[in-house]
């Protein structure tokens, strides 16, 4: 099984690689951007995707960087999946994006897959996305013309549909200093590892008070989305009542809190007015429901590690 | 029509390789059927078995998934370096239990261990860590990987490590256990 053919183009410096595409984009050629692959190859290889000419970005070392700026973080595009694991600014200070690593794909696809790849690809079940979006995460976009910002809530568009034009590239994730209190679980695919449902809850806590929760959910709607839980009903919870509520995982977790996460997923989609994606594998309303399962596990981990002190309101 | 060939100018096991292929050539193709490097296997050939696990520039990645374009001015290491001798025997017609006591310099063992294989190779020999054999190349060096980045896991470490190694015997319990083996002997434990 191999591609359909295609002429092979290496970029050797990013402004060789934006000239290139924009001479492309002006000619109306069939061009893509090829980063590690492992996405873009396997649609190839299945002829999804027949792109007349790759532009290979992969030894593009100054889109490869990571670094740190006061509690910021800016991810290059081209950072590894396997980078980010192995970076302790990562594991330390942004244990969700660690979570969904430890989950993602396998070790070998995490070895070339990238950060800017997948948010390129847009692909609806990925697990990067909802971290990045419960991170409040913006997405640095070059082109010919210049360097843009867009948040990563404006970013994703829809079913590999993204707000990256055809002359523009990735070329950087900045990630906003975050509260200890973060957590990514998924339900995966047994075969694919893809998540059949993803969430990630991002929870500010002051004292003994939850002041503000993000949460961001993949798999079940054309792209990752986030939910607004009613922040009334969370802050009426001291965060030791909510570990407490949430102690003896799925077999207890309160049918109420449930509720009120299902409650918030479909108020969210319904805004969007996204329907929820449906396949061979699970069905949109058992999607939906795993999510607010995920969406719970996730919280209960996020709060085991939020900066409260245990006990703190006996 | 655009030139859809690519040359490819790659260092595979230490020696520099030169090709021309079609650039839609994938990388485990490259290696089995330009250069003959046989011990690379294709699985499933949809980056999810893990057999055709080699290591680009030191890291173990799915060759079926990583176009030969794409390793062009990099290194590639596969099962075959691991034990050269062992390779350079066998492709002469010799036998594995005669290539080790050979490349051992004496007379055969009372123990058919290959003294020349890699430590990894030595540990799926004891613990009969394979069945049909054909995941084996790929799980070798996903746990040469493995070991290099962790070199003391445990038994739940070594298995989320294979998580991209499929074995459809399903002999999983002396793969892992020859992985800790290899941990234990590599550590000089």
């Amino acid at each position: 099984m191999f591609p359909a053919d295609f002429a092979y183009a290496r970029a050797g410096s990013l402004a060789g690689a934006l000239a290139q595409l924009d001479a492309a984009a002006t000619a109306g050629d069939n061009v893509k951007v090829l980063a590690g692959g492992q996405s873009l190859l396997p649609m190839m290889k299945l002829r999804l995707a027949t792109p007349a000419t790759l532009l290979d970005i992969g030894d593009l070392a100054e889109l490869k960087d990571i670094a740190a700026d006061g509690g910021q973080l800016r991810i290059g595009a081209l950072a590894t999946y396997r980078d980010l694991q192995r970076d302790p600014r990562i594991t330390a200070g942004f244990p969700a994006i660690a979570d969904a690593l430890t989950v993602l794909a396998d070790p070998q696809v995490r070895a070339r897959g990238t950060v800017g790849g997948a948010l390129a690809h847009g692909d609806p079940a990925a697990d990067l996305p909802p971290v990045l979006l419960a991170l409040n995460a913006r997405v640095t976009i070059a082109s010919r013309a210049g360097t843009r910002t867009v948040a990563l809530e404006d970013f994703l568009r829809g079913v590999f549909s993204t707000d990256l034009a055809d002359d523009e590239l990735v070329t950087a994730v900045t990630v906003p200093a975050a509260p200890a209190g973060q957590a990514y679980e998924k339900f995966a695919h047994p075969a694919s590892h893809l998540p059949l449902a993803g969430a990630c809850t991002v929870i500010e806590v002051q004292g003994k008070a939850i002041t503000g929760t993000r949460v961001a959910v993949t798999g079940i709607a054309p792209r990752a989305f986030r939910i607004d839980l009613p922040q009334r009903d969370l802050a009426s919870r001291s965060v030791s009542a909510l570990r407490a509520e949430l102690a003896d995982g799925d077999s207890a977790g309160g049918p109420e809190l449930d509720a009120m996460l299902a409650g918030a997923l479909e108020a969210a989609m319904a805004a969007a007015g996204a329907e929820p994606l449906a396949d061979q594998h699970a069905s949109g309303p058992f999607r939906v429901h795993l999510a607010a399962v995920m969406a719970r596990r996730a919280l209960a981990r996020a709060l085991s590690r939020a900066d409260a002190p245990a006990g703190a309101d006996e | 029509m655009p030139d859809v060939d690519v040359d490819v100018d790659v260092t595979v096991n230490g020696v520099p390789r030169r090709a021309r292929v079609p650039a839609r050539t994938l990388l485990v193709h490259f290696l089995r059927d330009n250069l003959r490097l046989t011990g690379t296997h294709v699985g499933c050939d949809t980056t999810q078995c893990g057999a055709c696990t080699v290591a680009l520039d030191g890291v173990a990645v799915k060759s079926c998934t990583v176009l030969a374009a794409q390793a062009s001015g990099h290194e590639v290491t596969t099962i075959e370096s691991l034990a050269p001798d062992l390779a350079e025997i066998t492709a002469r017609g010799g036998t594995l239990a005669a290539a080790g006591s050979r490349a051992a310099g004496r007379e055969p063992p009372a123990s058919p261990e290959p003294v020349s294989l890699h430590p990894v190779q030595r540990a799926f020999w004891r613990h009969h860590g394979l069945q049909c054999g054909y995941c084996t190349p790929g799980m070798v060096m996903m746990i040469r990987q493995l070991l290099a980045d962790n070199p003391d896991p445990t038994d739940a470490e070594v298995r989320h490590a294979l998580a991209g190694n499929i074995c459809r015997c399903t002999g999983y319990q002396n793969i892992v256990a020859a992985a800790l083996d290899a941990a234990a002997e590599l550590r000089g434990a």
